[in-house]
């Protein structure tokens, strides 16, 4: 059994990316073995207002609900924001939002980072935050945004505690220096299993119900997180926590409803 | 657990693999662990048979004494590891002792060099090195990158980029020369189309960057022979690109180890007594070198 808590779909507007739609993924993700996944519009991170995003991208996965679980994409700086968020649980049944201060111009910890946060912890989302999108190193040199620093995710986490915090191309982050109680994941793919052993080190300060398998696609290569998880030295039920039931339990997802997994991609509209 | 390798080829252990980049705690530099048996062990679990290492000073210019002691820790890695930690002797070009440590380097078993970012690949002071290494014939692993902002060049300003390696490689196209990491940050794109004006020119896939389509792009412009498997210390993604991308079984090989072993294969056997009559052929056709540079218009030197 595998969740992928991060995948995209769309278009990155910098490079071209392949297996960049819902069937793309799905096949990808057969091939894989990856059972369910985790899914964001990409190029709603860069439209002004981002809510089109997520008509689009509740139109593209509604035949594939089974497998994919559409996260919306909004800008707490954006006029109407709220209401767009009640459009995207009641009307268009995402479940959960990906946000991205780093490129809408706020902080997870200001008042409009917080305000969404909330509002998005009373619907019962989980929340992810990628620290990146990619590597700055090959940026293109209109896309300015910082990596979030671990200091911030681990100050919003500890603000908000209670918010199902999901962060992505995570690293850095450190468990000691989180509450106890607060409920976080943090995704292996910028993370290792072996040499630096980063996986070992967050399973020891936070706890294996703090990570998850997540592999970035279709910006990155699935192979690596799958070698992470294969060569890990951990029980089988650690690694079965990131494999999936960390995730399931922090999406609301039933052990029954995980394992429904079909053949999506090939189905006809 | 449906399956137990989590869905990947279950043949992927067994596949030889020959990292060719990759460096060793040694002298005065630690990376990101507390021992080098680290390596070993993750060399095991990932189904890496050989390490082609090196310990480079990353910042300024070293005095030869610091340059020996990275030297020193390689060769101890060596001694530790024997048969699985291969060498590359780092040098800085244009020290008079640099030839000297590549001498004492190769005789104790050395296979390789490895630059940094101290001159930019084409400059004249970097000429007796590239002879040196077509002598001996060993590679030249050379830190490249394409950084995508002034901000980034800012910090190593010759830094060589793939342009830079088409240059040195129209001048000295015996030289098997790599560049290295083409996932170790910067636009690989520029890089790879670059690099197709330079076929001696080795490209290694190691670094941090994973992004889906990379390898490929590589394999379909440059071809799976000049591309050589390695990790730079990002062990699983440096073994997951080549095991996600698209490749027959042949051009997997290639990757892996093939095209290494054959580099490594070239390298003339060493000795002292060799050494005479190769140095001075070596010293005769640096006064040669600065005649070999010209730049060529429409090659981009800048970034």
């Amino acid at each position: 059994m595998l969740i992928d808590v991060n995948t995209y779909i769309g278009h990155w507007p910098f490079r071209q990316l392949r297996h960049n739609t819902a069937q793309g993924l799905l096949r990808q993700m057969d091939r894989r073995g990856i059972d369910r996944a985790v899914v964001a519009s990409i190029h709603g991170i860069f439209y002004k207002n981002a809510h089109p995003a997520n008509e689009e991208l509740a139109k593209e996965t509604r035949r594939y609900r089974d497998r994919l679980l559409p996260f919306a994409t909004l800008n707490p700086t954006y006029p109407g924001w709220e209401e767009d968020l009640r459009r995207c649980a009641e009307d268009l049944e995402l479940c959960g939002i990906r946000l991205y201060p780093q490129y809408h111009g706020y902080r997870l910890t200001d008042a409009d980072g917080l305000a969404l946060v909330d509002a998005a912890t009373a619907l019962g989302w989980a929340v992810q935050a990628p620290m990146r999108v990619v590597d700055r190193r090959q940026r293109h040199r209109w896309d300015l945004a910082e990596d979030l620093a671990p200091s911030a995710l681990e100050e919003a986490v500890s603000l908000r505690p209670k918010t199902r915090w999901m962060v992505l191309n995570g690293m850095g982050v450190n468990g000691r220096r989180l509450p106890d109680e607060a409920r976080y994941l943090v995704e292996i793919s910028r993370l290792t299993a072996v040499l630096q052993r980063t996986i070992p080190s967050l399973l020891e300060t936070a706890g294996p119900k703090h990570l998850a398998f997540g592999t970035g696609m279709p910006f990155k290569v699935a192979e690596p997180a799958l070698l992470k998880l294969n060569i890990l030295d951990a029980p089988a039920r650690v690694k079965e926590r990131i494999a999936w039931r960390n995730a399931a339990e922090m999406l609301g997802l039933g052990t029954s409803r995980v394992e429904g997994r079909g053949s999506s991609a090939k189905r006809q509209p | 657990m449906k399956k137990a390798a989590y869905q990947l080829d279950p043949a992927w252990r067994g596949v030889r693999k020959l990292d060719c980049h990759m460096h060793v705690n040694g002298g005065p530099r630690t990376w990101g662990w507390d021992s080098n048996d680290r390596i070993i062990e993750a060399a095991d679990r990932l189904g890496i048979e050989q390490l082609c290492v090196s310990i480079p000073i990353t910042r300024g210019m070293p005095e030869h004494d610091e340059v020996a002691a990275c030297n020193d820790g390689v060769l101890a890695a060596m001694r530790r590891y024997p048969g699985r930690i291969l060498g590359y002797c780092f040098v800085v070009p244009g020290y008079p002792q640099a030839l000297d440590e590549i001498d004492r380097c190769l005789d104790e078993g050395m296979m390789g060099i490895k630059l940094y970012n101290q001159y930019k690949i084409w400059d004249p002071a970097v000429c007796l090195t590239i002879e040196k290494a077509i002598e001996a014939r060993v590679p030249i692993l050379e830190h490249a990158g394409y950084p995508s902002t002034p901000e980034r060049w800012a910090q190593q300003p010759n830094l060589s980029h793939a342009g830079d390696f088409v240059l040195a490689a129209r001048k000295y196209p015996e030289a098997m020369l790599i560049e290295g990491h083409i996932g170790g940050g910067g636009d690989w794109e520029w890089a790879i189309l670059q690099l197709r004006q330079a076929p001696s020119v080795y490209l290694d896939t190691s670094g941090s960057v994973i992004d889906e389509g990379m390898v490929e792009m590589a394999v379909r412009e440059l071809g799976a022979n000049r591309l050589l498997f390695g990790t730079d210390m990002t062990m699983e993604g440096g073994v997951g690109k080549i095991l996600g991308a698209r490749l027959t079984r042949a051009q997997r090989e290639r990757i892996f180890w093939r095209n290494m072993q054959g580099i490594l294969d070239r390298k003339k056997v060493q000795g002292p007594a060799s050494r005479v009559e190769s140095k001075s052929g070596n010293r005769e056709a640096s006064c040669l070198c600065s005649g070999r540079w010209t730049l060529d218009a429409g090659l981009s030197l800048t970034p």
